[in-house]
């Protein structure tokens, strides 16, 4: 009977130690009674993102009506950068001079990783951001982004050819827009070095909007199997129903994470033309997959929308939480720079990489996609496993 | 290889690469005549440098484009979607006669781009911004290959429909009682309406009917382009560099202008260096084109 009393005081001892490990630790404390964050988003103008930001601010009303982090409440801003870069530098300072954030999370902009990385770095402040849209965002030492972006998922869209569908002559052909034209060749050059072969064409010319016809000719006669797009989403259908209008076959149409739509699925119904696209996250349209879970969950509790947008805000949001509860004693700037820098690699189940910050001059963790291809009307996961791009 | 025809042997023969790019740039050059006629036809007889025209196109094209999303058979749809381009082009045009009809020619045109900023706008709300609507394709199908390159049933309406608005615009405002009224009324609106012409009905009626005419051209041509309401409006860049090519009088000059602007933008996506600046072609056409009609013009008369 001796060991009786061992036995409940270990088991005891474990249960305390999984029911939370803060109980022990002091946790994060705050002594202005709230954790202040920040977001600047694209919601007005050409593009809206604000369902990136909206997804994370439901994760911490969540939290908040739980009772908050070890008692502190989230105080979780959105700000809108009508994609206007004075508007974007005016919301940093804001959030920075007058509101003392401690941290940004949850960002998705057309520009505003271009406009305030600087200001990051000078106000050592530290962003997770949503979506990473500029190659700023995978370029600052100050902010690392949860999702894949546009660059890394080019050279992993070149390695799905390459090996999944055994492609010989890949084409690459971009819109550029402001300063991504250096990215994207980066990420082509990257495709080159990790496979040993050369892009068949290279066109960094095409058009937003207007007749595609020129251009998927090019392709044609240019002998290419597989072209890569950046298009968006009216891009992507424009391109397609050219491509059936030339009546092309035997080309592979693989497009970036933009092209991943419901809507584009829909409207590319009939098209018999094999067409892909990258994912960022776990393909958010599989609503059975284990790993979209708790997102679905998250969202049907908040009301909100479940698309990528979401995914992206509900993890930037999950990884903020994380740091925010590692830290021991005031939530400040600088604890939660320490504890971005020092954080270890964390699995999530919505992305094929580990998320972390650490001290490196830039960041492009998520390194992994998923590629979906499009079947009478809807999105089909095409890889079951994560496709991750090599480091080397 | 599936579904296509063998790909032509990459020959040495640039000729041949060039024909091709000029004739895959068939296919916008004859929107660009379309919508360059409309131009045209509403300039000549409303005096307004009409910005705001393609986006009335686009009204009627995106009101097709949903209501066959709802279940209207195509055709019933597509007369829908004229009558809405005509219904929004009248509203345009009401705007424009009732407030600026005495108004200088600029005037009219700021008036026109700032309708196009404020219907553009709308438009991005009323359809979802950039997810796409399906356009359900009128005219289906290809007619012919030339040079390796499908040139659809569509692009041959377009352009058909370029020449036939040309021949009824010419035989309208050269051969008819009410062409001649209209000439008159876009010359000198008050002495038009002094001799009792109806101004401002027949101004409606011109904006009603370039709204449809837009609609239509833009029914047509939408399927291939970037179903975007924003995208589709901003076709009037080149439309209007091509009624510029026509000096904003000449239906024939209009006509093949627009379609040599698509054929130069399609060899300008395979030449070299070319292709970044292809967008700015319009503008070099309107620049070449102000800078030749002022040739003749001294320094005085010019300025």
């Amino acid at each position: 009977m001796s060991l009786k009393p061992t036995a409940v005081l270990l088991a005891s001892g474990l249960a305390a130690a999984t029911w939370s490990g803060a109980a022990f630790a002091a946790g994060p404390t705050c002594p202005d009674g709230s954790i202040k964050l920040g977001a600047i988003s694209t919601i007005t103008g050409p593009a809206d993102f604000s369902e990136v930001p909206k997804a994370a601010k439901t994760m911490y009303d969540a939290v908040n009506r739980a009772g908050g982090v070890n008692g502190c409440k989230i105080d979780y801003e959105i700000a809108d950068d009508k994609a206007d870069p004075q508007v974007a530098a005016q919301a940093a300072r804001d959030f920075i001079d007058n509101k003392k954030v401690v941290a940004m999370t949850g960002g998705a902009s057309l520009l505003e990783c271009a406009v305030n990385a600087p200001t990051y770095k000078r106000a050592n402040v530290m962003s997770v951001h949503g979506l990473g849209v500029d190659p700023v965002c995978f370029n600052s030492p100050n902010i690392a982004p949860v999702n894949v972006g546009p660059y890394t998922l080019t050279t992993a869209m070149g390695l799905f050819a390459t090996n999944k569908l055994k492609v010989k002559n890949l084409c690459a052909m971009f819109i550029i827009i402001g300063g991504t034209q250096e990215a994207y060749k980066a990420a082509i050059a990257r495709w080159e070095q990790l496979t040993g072969q050369k892009a068949k064409l290279v066109d960094l010319t095409v058009p937003i909007s207007g007749d595609y016809t020129p251009f998927v000719i090019k392709a044609r006669d240019a002998g290419c199997d597989a072209v890569i797009s950046n298009a968006i989403e009216p891009g992507v259908v424009a391109w397609v129903k050219t491509a059936d209008a030339q009546k092309i076959g035997g080309i592979n149409w693989l497009f970036l994470a933009p092209g991943y739509t419901v809507e584009v699925a829909k409207t590319l119904a009939d098209s018999k033309q094999p067409i892909y696209a990258g994912t960022e996250w776990e393909p958010y349209t599989d609503r059975n997959s284990p790993a979209n879970k708790d997102w679905i969950a998250a969202m049907n509790a908040g009301k909100r929308p479940l698309t990528a947008f979401s995914q992206g805000g509900y993890l930037s949001a999950e990884v903020m939480l994380d740091v925010i509860k590692s830290i021991d004693g005031p939530v400040t700037r600088d604890s939660i720079n320490k504890a971005l820098a020092s954080m270890k690699p964390k699995s999530y189940p919505l992305a094929g990489s580990p998320y972390v910050f650490g001290t490196a001059d830039r960041h492009a963790p998520m390194q992994s996609t998923k590629v979906v291809k499009l079947e009478k009307g809807a999105w089909t996961v095409e890889t079951k496993d994560w496709l991750v791009v090599p480091a080397k | 290889m599936p579904g296509g025809q063998a790909r032509p042997a990459i020959s040495g023969l640039m000729m041949n690469l060039y024909l091709t790019a000029a004739v895959a740039g068939l296919a916008a050059g004859g929107a660009y005549a379309l919508l360059g006629v409309c131009a045209v036809f509403t300039y000549r007889l409303v005096s307004v440098v009409n910005f705001v025209g393609a986006a009335i196109g686009a009204a009627g094209a995106f009101a097709f484009a949903m209501l066959v999303e709802q279940g209207l058979p195509i055709g019933v749809g597509a007369l829908a979607g004229v009558i809405v381009g005509a219904a929004v082009g009248i509203g345009v045009g009401a705007i424009v006669t009732k407030w600026f009809a005495e108004s200088p020619a600029s005037t009219k045109a700021a008036v026109a781009v700032a309708l196009l900023v404020g219907l553009a706008a709308i438009g991005l709300r009323i359809t979802g911004g950039q997810h796409p609507h399906d356009f359900p394709e009128l005219i289906r199908g290809s007619a012919f290959r030339l040079a390796g390159v499908e040139v659809t049933n569509a692009s041959v309406a377009t352009l058909a429909l370029a020449v036939l608005f040309t021949l009824a615009a010419n035989l309208f405002l050269d051969r008819s009682h009410t062409g001649l009224q209209l000439r008159a009324l876009s010359e000198r609106p008050v002495a038009a309406e002094l001799i009792g012409i109806p101004v401002h009905v027949l101004s409606l009626w011109v904006w009603g009917v370039g709204g449809a005419a837009t609609a239509l051209a833009l029914i047509i041509i939408a399927p291939q382009r970037a179903p975007n309401f924003l995208a589709l409006s901003l076709l009037v860049v080149p439309a209007l560099a091509a009624a510029l090519i026509g000096f904003f009088r000449n239906f024939w000059v209009t006509l093949v202008g627009g379609v040599a602007m698509g054929m130069i933008e399609g060899l300008a996506s395979v030449i070299p260096g070319l292709g970044e600046y292809r967008t700015a072609l319009p503008f070099l056409v309107i620049l070449a084109v102000l800078l030749w009609s002022q040739r003749g013009a001294r320094w005085d008369d010019a300025r």
